[in-house]
């Protein structure tokens, strides 16, 4: 088992966004949580990493209680996430943002492999090295934030809606990488809602609507959900 | 009267002048930049650190250029104390609270400096620094001579700081996007209070070098709070470059208002410039954000 989370409640404020939510990721798997605008997937996301602290509930990840959490901690654990929005830093280089994903990696010579594994992923990257984050366009700057994410050798990823605001071509691009990642044995909690990729991918999915989780099976058998197709592939 | 030496004269005395207030500046657009912080109380840090200068140049018999090796850790460590005590609890609150509490923080020190050393102005009694290089007809004052190398030196080692190692860009990082760094795994509370100890102790270096020069009062935070937020202002977000250019255009407005209209209008020159800039620039001259 790797990531559990249990009955969480979690509010921005005063408003309550997530309810009772609870799910688990197992090791190696990707599982898929897939919701409209304002069902609280970001705020789920922002919780586990440890941005926003819970209401109550609980989130395990290896057994471990790491409910509440500042983020620095989790990240050591192994947790990477790849946030809304990208969230790169604009005024530093394409390289200097990648030193900042191997901010808790103190071993030079890991460091070095795992550019090299960048590189190859995104040969693009190495191009735009000593250009400023903020002049990428959408596709790259999702691309130096996934590359970021993966800077500290994470066993598990966070991706917060990756193909949000991408021409359809670098969507598939994208998901073609996740797919990759999930093949190297990298457990992946997928939030999107680009439905149809998420399902495809998903070992295991959960549907989130007005913050509670109202449906859940493995991806294939929900593509074939009378409810999801109506209301989210309009089939 | 608008001789070509006297225009050389000034022009080499803004330099001077201005190098040494983007010091005084620098550890301010930090804060600012990196901790999120609008420090109000800024000038009167720099007051604090002249009175700490004349302190240790009375009782130790140091020269005041040499004071800052003993005031830089201890402004170094103030700035720590005033992290965890003060700032640390404003960080997330909006622009006014943080105006009003570091406010708070200037009436503080003020009167605290009042309590102490009184109200008439202090100068050190003297400096190894206190003669002239001759160029010709053209002064260049030792003392500010070396307080611009000392100024330039100090930005050089902090450019090659924040831009080579990785504490340094973490910093950066943490001004571009403060969730992201967390998320990276930076512990902000400790890279925050490292760059305050950064800001507040660099401080003490241009407290040191302007006593060499410039007495000192209770009211002087007024003039350099004024001066050091119209430094970052007019340099913007952006690289300790801009900041170093933005303190020598107030160095020569400094130095061209005392010489061709009256030392005392040198407030209004700041004022107009600090008003004219908000108006045309509010981002800054040199500023990406």
């Amino acid at each position: 088992m790797s990531l559990r989370v249990e009955e969480l409640n979690v509010a921005y404020g005063k408003v309550q966004v997530l309810w009772d939510v609870s799910f688990k990721v197992e090791g190696g798997s990707l599982v898929s949580i897939i919701g409209p605008n304002g069902a609280g997937k970001t705020t789920l996301i922002k919780t586990i990493s440890g941005l926003l602290r819970p209401l109550s509930g609980k989130i395990l990840f290896e057994d471990q209680d790491i409910t509440g959490r500042p983020p620095h901690t989790i990240k050591k654990l192994g947790i990477s996430t790849v946030p809304e929005g990208r969230g790169l830093f604009p005024n530093l280089t394409v390289k200097e943002n990648l030193i900042m994903g191997s901010y808790t990696i103190k071993d030079q010579q890991r460091i070095e492999k795992t550019f090299k594994f960048i590189h190859q992923l995104f040969p693009i990257l190495s191009e735009r090295e000593q250009q400023l984050a903020g002049s990428l366009s959408g596709g790259e700057a999702q691309m130096l934030s996934i590359a970021r994410a993966l800077m500290s050798e994470p066993k598990m990823l966070l991706f917060d809606e990756p193909s949000l605001g991408l021409a359809p071509m670098i969507v598939e691009k994208i998901f073609e990488v996740i797919k990759t990642l999930k093949q190297r044995g990298i457990t992946i909690l997928l939030v999107e809602q680009h439905v149809q990729h998420a399902l495809e991918l998903a070992d295991y999915a959960y549907i989130l609507e007005n913050g509670r989780i109202v449906l859940e099976g493995r991806g294939e058998e929900l593509l074939e959900n009378p409810h999801l197709k109506k209301h989210y592939l309009g089939l | 009267m608008l001789s070509p030496t006297l225009l050389l004269q000034n022009l080499i005395f803004g330099v001077l002048l201005g190098s040494i207030y983007a010091l005084a500046a620098i550890g301010l657009s930090l804060i600012f930049g990196v901790v999120n912080l609008t420090n109000f109380a800024h000038g009167d840090f720099i007051m604090l650190a002249m009175y700490i200068s004349y302190f240790l140049g009375v009782s130790l018999k140091l020269d005041p250029i040499l004071t800052p090796i003993i005031g830089f850790p201890v402004f170094f460590l103030l700035g720590i104390a005033v992290y965890l005590a003060i700032f640390h609890k404003i960080i997330r609150a909006p622009p006014l609270s943080q105006i009003a509490v570091t406010v708070g923080l200037l009436v503080l020190l003020r009167n605290f400096a009042l309590a102490v050393w009184h109200a008439e102005p202090k100068s050190i009694p003297r400096t190894l620094l206190g003669y002239s290089y001759r160029l010709g007809s053209i002064l260049i004052p030792a003392d500010r001579l070396t307080g611009m190398l000392i100024s330039i030196a100090t930005f050089l080692i902090l450019h090659l700081f924040l831009t080579k190692t990785k504490t340094g860009i973490a910093m950066r990082a943490l001004a571009d996007n403060l969730d992201s760094a967390a998320l990276m795994g930076v512990n902000v509370r400790n890279l925050n209070m490292l760059t305050c100890a950064l800001g507040i102790g660099i401080v003490a270096l241009a407290g040191g070098i302007l006593l060499t020069f410039q007495p000192v009062n209770p009211m002087t935070g007024l003039i350099y709070g004024l001066l050091t937020w119209s430094i970052v202002a007019m340099a913007g977000l952006g690289g300790v470059s801009g900041i170093l250019l933005s303190g020598i255009i107030f160095g020569l407005a400094d130095a061209f208002t005392a010489a061709f209209w009256d030392p005392r209008a040198r407030e209004i020159t700041i004022y107009i410039l600090f008003i004219l800039l908000l108006w045309f620039r509010p981002k800054g001259l040199f500023g990406r954000r």
